[in-house]
């Protein structure tokens, strides 16, 4: 097991994440730009929750078996838009990075994201993945995403997808069947919908921010 | 009073009308069985009383208790004692089963200005029919529907009923996909449940159901509307001769 590094990191930081060691990165309305580079044997993971912020995330993964793993959850309001850029590089072969991205908008709540996966000529045998989910809550709102993959070496395996709608009509159909609420239900599926990357101790964050935006 | 009474009900979907001057009337107490064929409008029959918004009623009527059901929101009939066991269950990722089913008890005691059962008075009220269905913890803490078989999703569909305790239930295609020892132990969880004050509607193609749980009446259903109304020997007939002679 390799040993964990809890960070915080404030705007504008370089992270340098040492070899050999899994670093967990957890943060609330992250912004600004920051660049984490990942050495050899290390592993960067980070969960990011954002409630109307930019934020610009870069990683390099600059050594033989780096990888990353970011989740981020975005809540965008009336006012409070979040627009997150991720960009990962690949600058050593044999380097791994996982993104998802989920995102929740109500009212005239706007998002954009842009990631980009970078791998260059000479990094051989990497493995990138890029997904974005966003349910929309209200008409008025909306996102943007352009995913972006960047890749020049020939023997990698990349994948990105991006799924933007509203709440699946037939699961709250089944809920509410059950007796539950057309608005319970709608803060169950979105809270299920989240807590898939979300870690326990920050749902109550999320659940604070659905009261606040019924 | 019946406990149900459709009257001359008109329901489509999009600008497809399924059901077309459909009534029926179910009494407190009794097991009625509707057999049909494929596109016969059983399932819409069955959405359309749990109250699917996708389907639209045009005309027609239905009472439940003597209130208009058509009146209500899915929630409100199901609160008053309508509950649908679906064909095919959705999956909701990242819902356990046990939030789910104590969220969905938590409304209907909200519902009649009751307070919320305590953990252990619901863990206690779901393990004894969790038990009883061969459902294990291990299976309640995973998400709603999320990988289970389809013999696992249908007594999970049987638990909530017996759960959730409504008056009338309705089982759409409850033995799709099961096999004979899976049908046993749904059939009996129903049976157990069979009370003077609940009735059922089996919604079934095939004869294998009634076997298990036996109706007291059974209806024939071609092209939106009930073609013929019997006791139990009507499946039997039916299992003879097929649907061709109602065509």
């Amino acid at each position: 097991m390799p040993a964990i590094d809890k960070i915080d990191i404030n705007k504008g930081t370089h992270l340098q994440v040492a070899t050999g060691r899994l670093t967990r990165h957890e943060a609330i309305d992250i912004s600004g730009s920051f660049v984490v580079r990942v050495e050899e044997n290390a592993r960067y993971e980070a969960f990011f929750l954002m409630r109307g912020q930019k934020a610009d995330i870069q990683v390099e993964l600059q050594g033989k078996n780096a990888s990353c793993d970011l989740k981020i959850v975005y809540l965008s309001a009336a006012e409070t838009d979040n627009v997150i850029m991720t960009d990962i590089r690949h600058t050593h072969s044999e380097t791994f990075s996982s993104q998802i991205i989920k995102g929740v908008l109500v009212e005239t709540g706007q998002a954009q994201f842009d990631g980009v996966i970078r791998i260059p000529f000479d990094s051989q045998k990497c493995e990138g993945s890029q997904n974005h989910q966003a349910i929309l809550l209200s008409d008025k709102a909306t996102v943007k995403c352009t995913p972006e993959l960047e890749i020049y070496a020939d023997d990698v395996k990349c994948s990105h997808g991006s799924a933007i709608g509203a709440l699946n009509e037939e699961q709250l159909f089944y809920l509410r069947t059950r007796g539950i609420p057309q608005a319970e239900a709608q803060k169950m599926l979105i809270k299920g919908f989240l807590s898939e990357i979300t870690p326990d101790d920050k749902i109550s964050l999320i659940e604070d921010w659905m009261d606040a935006h019924e | 009073m019946a406990l149900l009474e459709i009257k001359n009900l008109c329901a489509s979907v999009g600008e497809k009308e399924i059901l077309k001057d459909f009534s029926l009337t179910i009494e407190a107490g009794s097991v009625h069985a509707i057999m049909g064929p494929n596109g016969s409008g059983k399932s819409t029959l069955s959405n359309v009383i749990a109250g699917n918004p996708a389907y639209k009623i045009t005309s027609g009527s239905i009472q439940f208790k003597g209130k208009d059901l058509l009146k209500m929101t899915p929630d409100e009939r199901a609160n008053e004692g309508v509950f649908l066991a679906f064909q095919y269950p959705v999956e909701i990722p990242g819902v356990s089963y046990a939030t789910f089913l104590k969220q969905a008890l938590a409304s209907k005691m909200k519902y009649f200005g009751e307070k919320p059962l305590d953990a252990v008075h619901f863990i206690k009220r779901l393990k004894v029919r969790a038990q009883a269905l061969g459902v294990t913890d291990e299976m309640l803490k995973r998400p709603v529907n999320v990988g289970f078989s389809g013999g696992e999703k249908k007594r999970l569909e049987t638990l909530q009923m017996g759960f959730l305790e409504p008056d009338f239930c309705i089982l759409d295609e409850m033995d799709s996909g099961l096999d004979i020892d899976a049908l046993k132990v749904v059939s009996q969880g129903v049976n157990i449940m069979r009370e003077a004050h609940r009735s059922f509607l089996l919604i079934t193609h095939y004869q294998r159901l009634l076997e298990l749980i036996e109706p007291d009446v059974i209806h024939i259903m071609i092209d939106g509307h009930i073609v013929e109304t019997g006791d139990k020997t009507l499946a039997l007939r039916l299992e003879e001769k097929g649907y061709a002679s109602y065509r």
